[in-house]
Formats: C-alpha cells, sequence, structure tokens
C-alpha cells in the first residue's frame, strides 16, 4: 500500500513533458492597431501583444473595444487548443493610457457564461470593477467610462473575475496587460519590452488539462493553485530577447498565472528593481532576483553587462510557497522563461538615472481604523465568500492600517481592490522605502502591514487571495466603502 | 524527557503510528471518519470562567498533550504546550517510522498550542479548536463554523476534509463530552501565556491523512453501543452506570492504543494487549542510541481474564496503577498514601502513561477499574510481561521529568487567570 502511495505521488506531482512553443498572439508598437506582427520575426523572437486601437478622436480619451470569445488557437506546437480570448488572441491586446485620460471600454461578452473583466489595479468607480457584483450574461455587453488618476502611471492588468469562475476562465486564455503612461516618464530612453507571465497545462491532445475538483490533481491544484508546467510569456515559451552590449532595457512584468510566484533572475546580471504593481520607486534597488507573486507587476531594468555575442536565461527560480503536502517535487528546480541573447555590436554606454520619481510615505498619524486579516487555508478571518455579506465597513476619504496575518504553511498573496497601498512592514520589518502595491505576498506564517487611503470610490470591494483557485472557493471578502 | 525519549513520546510514537504506516494511505479523496450522529450538542458552548479553565487544564493534564506539544503533564515546565523546539521531536510517519530512511516519509511536529497570535492558538477560535479535538480538522485549513455532521459535504463538514497529522490522537479525544472539548479550549485560549514558537508544518499526503483514518481501525464515533463485541453487560447491574463511566474514560484517553482495538469496543483483541503492529514498542536509552539498552514494552491484556488479564488484580491494584503508576503484579493491595507508598516502588514502564492519567479524578479511575473488571468479556491472551528496569524505573520517573501530583497550582509561570 505505501508503495502504491509512493508511485501515485511520484506520478502526480512530476509534471508531464509539455509543449514549448506558441504562435498564438502579436505584437506591434504601441498605438497601432492589430495586425499580425510575427511575419517579419525570428520565430522565437519575443513578440509584443498588440495595443488596443484607440477608437476616440477626442484628446486626452482613450475608448476601445475588448470581446470575450471562445475559439481556437495554437498554444503549443502540433495541437490546437480550444481557448477564452479576448480579440481572439492570447495574452489579449495591451490597453495603453496616459494619466488623467478618459478611458471609455467597450466589453462585449461572447463566450457560453457570465464573465466580468476586473482592471486589476485601477482605481475606479465601483461599477467599473469587473468584481463579481456585476456579472456580464452571455451575449451581454457593458461599457464602462473613467479617468485614470494622476501619479498612477504603472503597470497593471485585466482579467475575468466571475464568482467561482476566474480560475477557469483565466486558464482558457483571458488575460491582459495595461500599461499607464507618465507624460513625463523619467525612463524616456529605454527601450521597453512588456512581459506577460503565465502557465497552463495539458493534455495529450492539446485541450487545456482542468481536472475535477475532488480528483487528485484537482485537490492538489485547489492546494497549491492550479500550476502548469509549460510557462508561457506573451503567450510564447522561453522566447528570445535581443540586447546590445551595454543597453539598459526597462521590462515590465505582469504574472497574470493563476498561482504561480516567480521568483525571477538573469543568469550572471544584477537587476535593477525600479517598479512595483504601481509604479516606479524613488530609486533603483540593485538585486539579484525579484519575486513576483501572482497577480503582481513589477519594473526591472536590464542592464547588458556581459560581453557581444553571450546568450543567458531569464529563469524563474525556486521559491518554496507550498504547503508541505502538496509541494511538488519540482519545485527547487529553475525553470527557463527567456532567452536573452546580446547581439556582436560594438558597446553602448547608456546611464541610468539615480532618482525615478517621488514616492511619499503615506501619514500614518491621521489612521481611522486597523483591520486584522487572518488568512487560513481558504478562508479570511474563519470565513468564506458570502456575496450577500459585508465583512468590514469602512467610512469613504478615510486611512486605514491593514494587518494581514498569514497562519498556515503556505503563502498567499492578498490582493485589495480599487485601492492602491504602501507596505509598512513585513513580519514586523519595516519596509525600507515606499512603493504603490495593490496585491503583497503574505509568506508562510508571516505578517504584512499595509496603510490604505480609501478615497473617491464608494462601493463593495473585494479583498482577497489571488491564487485563483482560492478564491473561487471564497477565500474571498467583502469591504464596503460608504 | 521531552526529548524524542520521553515516555508521553513513546506511547504517542508507538501504536497509531505503527497502524498508519501498516495500513498505508491509501491515497483516496472518498470519505473522512463517518459516523452515524456525530452531530454533537447544539449551544454546548461553554462560558468562559475559572471554573471551566481549571477543568480545561486538568483534561490537558490527564490526557497528555504536554507529552508531545512540550512539558510533559508539567504546567511548570519550561515550553509547556508551545510545541517542539528542535527536529529530534519530530515524528516520521509512513515507512520510514519502521525503517528509517524508507519512503514515504511524512514527519510530524507538534505545534504551538499557547494563544500567541501569530504562531499558537491565539487566532484560532475555541470553535475551531473544539472542531479539531472532535472532528481532527486543522485549524487552518477548515473554516470557523459549528459541524454538525461527519460526514464529508454534510452539515458544515468539509467535503474534502484535511486531518490533523498522526499521532495526534483526535479519534481518542473525539469521545469526550462537548464540554470537556469546550473546557480545553477555553484553557488553552484563556489559561496560558502566549510564547512566541513557530513549528515548521508537519507533512503529510495530499490527502491530509483522509483515507487513513479509517472506520474500521480507530471505531466510530459515537462509540458504538454498549456492550459492543468485546464487552458485556456487568453481573452486577448496580455497577452499570460506572462501568459506563469507565467505558468512556477509556475510549477518550486512547487505552486500545496501545492494549489494542484502539478506540473500537467492536474489534477483536479489543484492550486485550498488544497486537498491532508498533504495540510492542522499545523504550529506553536506545531510542537515541541504538547501541544503548532497550526495554521492550508489551501493553498487557486488560480484558477480566483470571489468569491472563486483569481479573487477577483488585479495582483497588488497577486504581494504583493508573494513580501511582505502581505495577500490579509488584505491588501489595491496600490503599496508598504517602505512609504506605512502598520503598522500593515497581513502576509500570513508561510507555504507560500514568503521569499523565493519573491526574483523572478518583471516581474517574475508578470507574476504569470497574469497567476492565466488569464491562469487557475475559480474553484468554496471555502477554509477556513488559522489561523491567533493574530499578523498577524509580529513577525515571522523577518530579522534573514527569512533573508533580497532584499538579502545582494554577496558574504556574506559564500560565495566566485566577
Amino acid at each position: 500500500m505505501v508503495a502504491i502511495v509512493a508511485a501515485l505521488l511520484v506520478a502526480l506531482l512530476i509534471p508531464t513533458a509539455g509543449p514549448s512553443a506558441s504562435t498564438s498572439t502579436a505584437g506591434t508598437p504601441p498605438g497601432a492597431a492589430e495586425p499580425d506582427p510575427t511575419h517579419a520575426l525570428p520565430a522565437d523572437t519575443l513578440v509584443t501583444p498588440p495595443v488596443l486601437r484607440n477608437a476616440s478622436r477626442e484628446p486626452n480619451t482613450v475608448e476601445v473595444t475588448l470581446t470575450a470569445t471562445p475559439t481556437t488557437l495554437s498554444l503549443v506546437p502540433g495541437s490546437e487548443t480550444a481557448v477564452f480570448a479576448y480579440n481572439g488572441m492570447v495574452p489579449g491586446p495591451t490597453l495603453e493610457v496616459y494619466e488623467g485620460d478618459r478611458l471609455i471600454i467597450h466589453l462585449r461578452n461572447e463566450l457560453p457564461e457570465e464573465t466580468t473583466v476586473h482592471w486589476h489595479g485601477l482605481h475606479l468607480p465601483w461599477y467599473a470593477d469587473g468584481s463579481p457584483f456585476h456579472p456580464i450574461e452571455p451575449g451581454g455587453q457593458a461599457d464602462f467610462d473613467f479617468v485614470i488618476p494622476q501619479g498612477t502611471a504603472g503597470t497593471y492588468w485585466y482579467h475575468p473575475h466571475p464568482h467561482h469562475r476566474s480560475a477557469y476562465q483565466v486558464a482558457k486564455g483571458l488575460y491582459g496587460a495595461i500599461v499607464v503612461r507618465d507624460r513625463d516618464d523619467p525612463l524616456p530612453e529605454v527601450a521597453e519590452k512588456l512581459l506577460v507571465l503565465w502557465d497552463n497545462r495539458f493534455l495529450q491532445d492539446g485541450s487545456i488539462d482542468l481536472p475535477e475538483a475532488q480528483s487528485m490533481q484537482g485537490r492538489i491544484d485547489f492546494e497549491n493553485g492550479r500550476e502548469g508546467d509549460v510557462l508561457f510569456v506573451n503567450g510564447q515559451a522561453n522566447p528570445t530577447v535581443r540586447i546590445r552590449p551595454g543597453e539598459v532595457q526597462r521590462w515590465r512584468i505582469v504574472n497574470a498565472s493563476a498561482a504561480r510566484v516567480y521568483r525571477l533572475g538573469l543568469q550572471g546580471h544584477e537587476l535593477l528593481y525600479v517598479g512595483s504593481d504601481g509604479g516606479l520607486f524613488e530609486k533603483p534597488v540593485p538585486t539579484d532576483d525579484v519575486l513576483i507573486a501572482n497577480s503582481e507587476r513589477i519594473e526591472i531594468l536590464v542592464r547588458g553587462t556581459a560581453a557581444p555575442g553571450s546568450i543567458v536565461t531569464f529563469q524563474d527560480l525556486p521559491y518554496d510557497r507550498y504547503i508541505p503536502q502538496t509541494r511538488p517535487r519540482s519545485w527547487d528546480k529553475p525553470r527557463d522563461l527567456l532567452t536573452l541573447q546580446y547581439t556582436d555590436e560594438t558597446p553602448l554606454r547608456m546611464e541610468v538615472p539615480s532618482a525615478l520619481r517621488p514616492v511619499a510615505w503615506m501619514d500614518t498619524t491621521d489612521v481611522t481604523a486597523r483591520r486584522v486579516m487572518v488568512l487560513t487555508q481558504g478562508f479570511i478571518n474563519g470565513k468564506t465568500m458570502d456575496m450577500s455579506r459585508v465583512d468590514e465597513v469602512a467610512e469613504l476619504g478615510t486611512r486605514e492600517i491593514w494587518q494581514v496575518e498569514n497562519l498556515v504553511g503556505m503563502d498567499h498573496p492578498f490582493h485589495l481592490h480599487g485601492f492602491r497601498f504602501q507596505v509598512l512592514a513585513r513580519n514586523g520589518v519595516p519596509e525600507p522605502f515606499p512603493s504603490w502595491h495593490d496585491t503583497v505576498n503574505v509568506p508562510k506564517h508571516e505578517t504584512v502591514r499595509f496603510i490604505v487611503q480609501l478615497d473617491d470610490y464608494p462601493g463593495k470591494w473585494m479583498f482577497h487571495c489571488h491564487i485563483l483557485d482560492h478564491e473561487n472557493a471564497g477565500m474571498m471578502g467583502i469591504l464596503e466603502v460608504r | 524527557m521531552r526529548g524524542s525519549s520521553g515516555p508521553a513520546r513513546t506511547r504517542r510514537s508507538a501504536a497509531i503510528l505503527a497502524v498508519i504506516a501498516a495500513t498505508g494511505v491509501a491515497v483516496a479523496f472518498t470519505s473522512g471518519p463517518d459516523g452515524p450522529g456525530a452531530a454533537r450538542e447544539v449551544g454546548a458552548e461553554q462560558q468562559v470562567n475559572r471554573e471551566t479553565i481549571l477543568k480545561g487544564r486538568q483534561l490537558v493534564l490527564e490526557h497528555g498533550c504536554g507529552g508531545c506539544h512540550g512539558g510533559d503533564a508539567n504546567p511548570a515546565a519550561p515550553g509547556f504546550l508551545a510545541g517542539i523546539t528542535s527536529p529530534a521531536q519530530e515524528f516520521p510517519i509512513g515507512a520510514c517510522a519502521e525503517q528509517p530512511g524508507a519512503e514515504p516519509c511524512w514527519m510530524t511536529r507538534p505545534r504551538n498550542l499557547t494563544p500567541d497570535n501569530t504562531t499558537g492558538l491565539g487566532r484560532f477560535s475555541e470553535r475551531q479548536i473544539f472542531n479539531a479535538l472532535r472532528f481532527g480538522l486543522r485549524p487552518g485549513e477548515t473554516a470557523d463554523v459549528e459541524i454538525t455532521s461527519s460526514t464529508p459535504g454534510e452539515g458544515n463538514f468539509p467535503l474534502s476534509p484535511k486531518y490533523l497529522a498522526p499521532p495526534m490522537p483526535w479519534n481518542s479525544w473525539r469521545h469526550m463530552p462537548d464540554a470537556d472539548l469546550w473546557a480545553i479550549a477555553a484553557y488553552l485560549k484563556h489559561g496560558l501565556k502566549p510564547v512566541s514558537n513557530q513549528v515548521e508544518d508537519s507533512e503529510g499526503p495530499p490527502d491530509f491523512w483522509a483515507s487513513a483514518y479509517t472506520e474500521e481501525t480507530f471505531g466510530s464515533y459515537p462509540a458504538p453501543p454498549f456492550p459492543a463485541a468485546a464487552e458485556q453487560e456487568p453481573v452486577d447491574r448496580s455497577l452499570r452506570d460506572r462501568v459506563l463511566a469507565g467505558r468512556q474514560q477509556v475510549l477518550e484517553h486512547a487505552c486500545g492504543d496501545c492494549h489494542g482495538g484502539f478506540q473500537n469496543p467492536n474489534a477483536e483483541g479489543f484492550l486485550a494487549g498488544a497486537s498491532a503492529p508498533g504495540q510492542i514498542f522499545p523504550v529506553g536509552p536506545c531510542l537515541e542510541d541504538p547501541s544503548a539498552p532497550c526495554f521492550m514494552m508489551r501493553p498487557r491484556n486488560l480484558t477480566p481474564h483470571p489468569e491472563a488479564g486483569t481479573g487477577r488484580y483488585t479495582e483497588r491494584q488497577i486504581f494504583n496503577a493508573i494513580r501511582h503508576g505502581l505495577r500490579p503484579s509488584g505491588t501489595p493491595d491496600r490503599d496508598i498514601t504517602p505512609e504506605t507508598f512502598p520503598a522500593d516502588p515497581d513502576f509500570l514502564g513508561p510507555g504507560m502513561i500514568w503521569f499523565e492519567v493519573r491526574h483523572m479524578s478518583d471516581a474517574d479511575i475508578r470507574a476504569i477499574a470497574t469497567y476492565l473488571k466488569h464491562g469487557l468479556k475475559p480474553v484468554n491472551r496471555v502477554m509477556e510481561e513488559s522489561d523491567r528496569h533493574p530499578d523498577g524505573w524509580g529513577t525515571f520517573y522523577t518530579d522534573e521529568e514527569v512533573g508533580t501530583f497532584p499538579a502545582p497550582p494554577f496558574p504556574t509561570v506559564n500560565e495566566v487567570g485566577g
């Protein structure tokens, strides 16, 4: 019996060999329409999701249409996969706006089921948040109209958020990036790459592997959050980015995975960590690797410090976020995400600014409420989500400190809708500098404190674990701002 | 004592671990322990007051929580109930419990039970502690709700239950009355000082032991009606209430974990002496040094057979065994007082956790003796005696190691209240 158990564990915890490339997406420079950009590029070159076409002729206005629809794409070589896609592509097209822009979105649901689109991280009216409170029926549509606040330049993303179905719909391919630009960007000369990370698992026929909830794999998927053995960057497996020696590139990275937490490192390179969910820091932070939990975004500067012709790998390095019972056996193996290929050109000389943008600490002296959020496995404060229940009530315009305590043996990334926050301390250690977040990873048995300003928009805002399988199961609560 | 060779730990690490290892873990997700009518009494939650806390303290001591969670039965001991502090206090579970290095192997790490918010039980409700003790559900993986069934998916019982790791004997503790479980929860939450000690998570199979905790092995909850297959009505019907009270104590104190049949009075060989793998186990220095001497513990036949079981002894001798740890075969049949305590005591071997169960009330211990003598069918199963220590274990059972009886006054340095 014991041997059977061991064999089962081995069979279930070692991923099967997976496909290695995708040709499903296309990319063009920002502001253009959505042509297929792959025609002139080597097959392994990283392609950038195209920017959503702006239909507005008004100044400082971006008007876009996004349609979620079932389709079939080749996500893996040699097979077709039934997916859900925004505007026919996985990942969906990138939504680009500037701070202060009016953003008008026409959303059409051509899926066979309800959906919503959550504009993850944006500060916007409640009705436009795309939370489970505002589902869009199959065949239905919704229009959103709001203004992007000043000072919120950064990288965001959009994804479905229907009750109990987020994990499924993201697994089917519904995700895309949002870039909010600053007209006075402190890094104007730096070439930019958008990297949207996603992983998935496929059956041999190319279909997406979505096991029954009560099956062994279904249970493991619930505990860990569903992870895939195929890691995608902009829909491609291990694409190539080229860099000229001495060049500095700005990489905006979105973790659109349902559960995978990436510890990102570039072989032989020191990274400059320059931004989080809500945009740039005050100054670059040198580091060997950066952790990006699911739904988080980071910005890094990659400096071409290696010799001409060098080839190095951008990797997901081992990080143990798992509860022991379901920790994958391969958790401690690095995984390749992207190949960085140096050109043979003569080296450039590029300087990195020592100052990026001012980010002031929020004042903690006028805090009106302190809340404790206790995270356990699938529960917040011992409860699962109830759409008819309000878990926390706050006054509009006030400032609060939230203490998020993770009592269990796996990480839980905690996301608050609608309002950005600043982390004050992690496990009692003060945060070294201020930065903006809408999600913060709370490692196993650790505590995170953050401060948040609940301005502008009353409504019922979700807070939840962003492991989508946990969110689906109800590891979520409601903050009503009145 | 609080290391890997502690007597309480020895008891815990023997029978339950062995049966888990022997039966294996069929990683299926079909069901958990299932018993009809497993609902608890609605509204049985106890008001927290000093009396409740003291009751919980007594229950914690007599059930030996400190044997694994720290401090043994001594509330004044450093680290009392504050969780393990060394890898040597971990329990290997699985094939490695029998053979070091074998696979699969999971480590169980008894947690910090003090009310520290981040490392202990401070953020868990008394209801979650109740649910852990009654249903074996991990507080960190289970909703804070009232559970009225032990059938997965019904009455708030999780569809995919996640159980505490062996050797946590929740399948014995669940037989305590509701009020006792609430009292334990009250003591842990309100009677202890918080201690910050983060214990690494226990390991286990991905079904969180659901397939290991079978009714066949561990019996049902509630227990089957008396008399079950291994039991009999007392000839003297006036003893029936005390027999039933004793049965309750036997079940909730896990006597069957070592003496046979676990908590299943329908099981063949229930309390008739060690029979399952691991129920005969070594104690002594060899646990830490394989080349050092071992003493084999052979839990005896407790049924009232006149030659093979407790039929040879009086209820007073059984009382003295439980209260004072005095081996019935080596101790005169008399009331034990400080004056009459043997000058050269012949103690039970340290597999028997008399230094924990001695904290039961006189009435409870007498009830156990009555149950063993009058409520069980005699089984003619001769067990070899456990190995005797040259000094009758007298030097082993020091106050420092096993605490004092009675327990030190409440509150000790580890406790709060008064």
